[in-house]
């Protein structure tokens, strides 16, 4: 590429005519309409612009929350690490959980050592058991919840061992193998995502790739007569792709608004369709607070433009392809 | 500035409407094409305006060889280039003032710039009250008019009219062939193509003389 070349041609782009094809048809100045915009693309294409671009907000979006509540998870648990005593050939299990709670306390780098009791560990189980008086017959490990200073981590390493050696059957789990999870989980979501995105930007240029084609078979004795009077083939482009960025533009703005007010009312409609606490609680595991906050409203608008860029490169080179086809 | 070097067409596999062309078109000349009807005349315009190819033989438009320009280039050479259609090819969407506009906005031209010149030109060519008028109101006359303004307003080098008085009274024929004169005097070369006799002698120009695919120079 050549820089003076390009900033040139920055400078000499007739931007004042492109930004004009954002407008509708009834507000624009009659002298910019070579290429009427009434013969360029219907109703219906900006229906099926707006809806792609719905779709892909509400990917995007989804993935964002996905990714967000995935991170807080992690946050979460990368926090806290867990003792487990094994129940069985314990004869005092109470006094073992005291023992092991002082023992965690004394080690640098623990804020705060929470022995869970039965009835807690019990009822952890309870989503899966129900609710049981069985529960409390079964030999269910008890929990330490410990908390760590994430500016200063203790070496969690030495303390597992030193468990290990100082008292019998007690564990411990740094929650490293559900961090994996939760990562692998994120990285699938936002995979799925891409993937969703990657068909959304392809149909959207079946959509106009074929609307260009058209609009140039449409508008073929203009075109010969721009040929005539000397028009290049870069301004015979500009004159269809302006009217394909106010498309865009206007059909992106539509879809991410739509996907704004889907996101704004999610929390609203899973609660109206009958979703009770368990339901929220899951989605809430899912997708965080259930709201976009406002990175993922910029996502929104971020996809307006991809979309809009979409519609005028492609529209563009649909344009020069068409016309290298009848030189 | 125009050269054609044994040029031959014919259309798929017909016979050959034009058959070994020569001539040659100087800076600052004025010819009249002319022919029986059917003889080849707008088939010439269209090979001199590089919008067909021919099946044998060279042209030379302004130096470079029309059958290896590219695109950008030819785009580039028609700028320099009026002319003048039979059909007139005026745009029904935009006025009559817009229209005749055209050229110099595919030049790239402030409208500020040209504004006053094409309303100017306009009045010339008798068409001041229909600046705003769509072609599907203009008249054939009024028609031919726009299209002549429009291939003049550049001020191009060549001047290419496939009949431009066919649908003219007399007086305004007159008035578009001065036109002519004038652009000729300014330096630009004009080619125009007509069966039209009376019009050919009110002005002492070459003309070439279609007849059988072949070209004489009289």
């Amino acid at each position: 590429m050549n820089p003076p070349r390009f900033i040139a041609g920055i400078r000499d782009y007739p931007w004042r005519s492109l930004l004009a094809g954002l407008l509708p048809a009834r507000f624009q100045a009659k002298t910019a309409q070579i290429v009427p915009s009434a013969s360029i693309a219907g109703n219906a294409l900006t229906v099926v612009i707006a809806i792609m671009s719905f779709l892909a907000c509400l990917t995007a979006g989804a993935v964002y929350m996905v990714n967000q509540s995935a991170q807080a998870w992690v946050n979460g648990i990368a926090s806290e690490i867990t003792v487990e005593l094994d129940p069985v050939n314990t004869a005092d299990i109470e006094k073992k959980m005291t023992l092991v709670s002082l023992f965690l306390a004394k080690q640098a780098g623990i804020t705060r050592v929470k022995p869970l009791t039965a009835e807690d560990s019990a009822k952890l189980l309870e989503p899966w058991l129900g609710k049981s008086d069985a529960l409390s017959a079964l030999p269910i490990p008890r929990l330490i919840a410990v908390e760590i200073d994430r500016s200063n981590p203790p070496d969690i390493k030495t303390i597992s061992e030193a468990l290990t050696q100082n008292f019998e059957g007690v564990t411990l789990d740094d929650h490293r193998r559900w961090q994996a999870e939760i990562r692998t989980l994120t990285r699938s979501a936002a995979l799925g995502g891409l993937a969703v995105l990657a068909l959304v930007a392809a149909a959207t240029i079946a959509v106009i790739v074929s609307a260009t084609r058209s609009a140039m078979a449409s508008n073929r004795e203009i075109i010969e007569v721009l040929h005539y009077v000397g028009a290049n083939e870069r301004f015979i482009s500009r004159e269809f792709e302006r009217h394909f960025l106010g498309l865009g533009v206007r059909a992106g703005l539509v879809g991410a608004v739509a996907a704004a007010i889907t996101f704004l009312l999610l929390p609203v409609v899973t609660h109206a369709l009958g979703g009770g606490s368990l339901t929220a609680t899951e989605m809430s595991r899912l997708v965080g607070s259930g709201e976009l906050d406002l990175p993922g409203y910029l996502l929104c608008v971020l996809v307006v433009f991809v979309v809009a860029s979409l519609c005028t490169l492609t529209s563009r080179f649909g344009v020069i392809r068409v016309l290298k086809s009848y030189a | 500035m125009i050269r054609f070097e044994n040029v031959g067409l014919r259309y798929g596999s017909g016979p050959e409407i034009l058959r070994d062309v020569n001539f040659h078109v100087l800076p600052g000349s004025f010819h009249f094409l002319t022919g029986p009807s059917g003889a080849g005349k707008t088939t010439l315009l269209r090979l001199l305006f590089m919008s067909i190819r021919p099946t044998r033989g060279l042209i030379f438009v302004f130096g470079e060889n029309a059958l290896e320009i590219t695109a950008a280039g030819r785009a580039e050479l028609r700028r320099r280039i009026g002319i003048v259609f039979q059909d007139f090819r005026l745009l029904d969407h935009l006025t009559t003032w817009e229209n005749v506009a055209l050229p110099l906005r595919v030049m790239g031209k402030a409208e500020a710039d040209y504004r006053d010149d094409v309303t100017d030109l306009l009045r010339w060519v008798g068409l001041g009250d229909r600046v705003d008028a769509y072609p599907e109101v203009l008249s054939g006359g009024e028609k031919q008019r726009a299209a002549i303004a429009r291939a003049v307003i550049g001020r191009p080098e060549l001047l290419l009219a496939d009949e431009p008085t066919g649908n003219v009274d007399p007086v305004i024929a007159d008035r578009l062939l001065r036109l002519f004169v004038e652009l000729n005097r300014l330096g630009t070369s004009v080619i125009i193509a007509t069966h039209d006799y009376a019009l050919m002698d009110r002005l002492d120009a070459p003309r070439l003389v279609l007849h059988e695919g072949h070209l004489e120079v009289r």
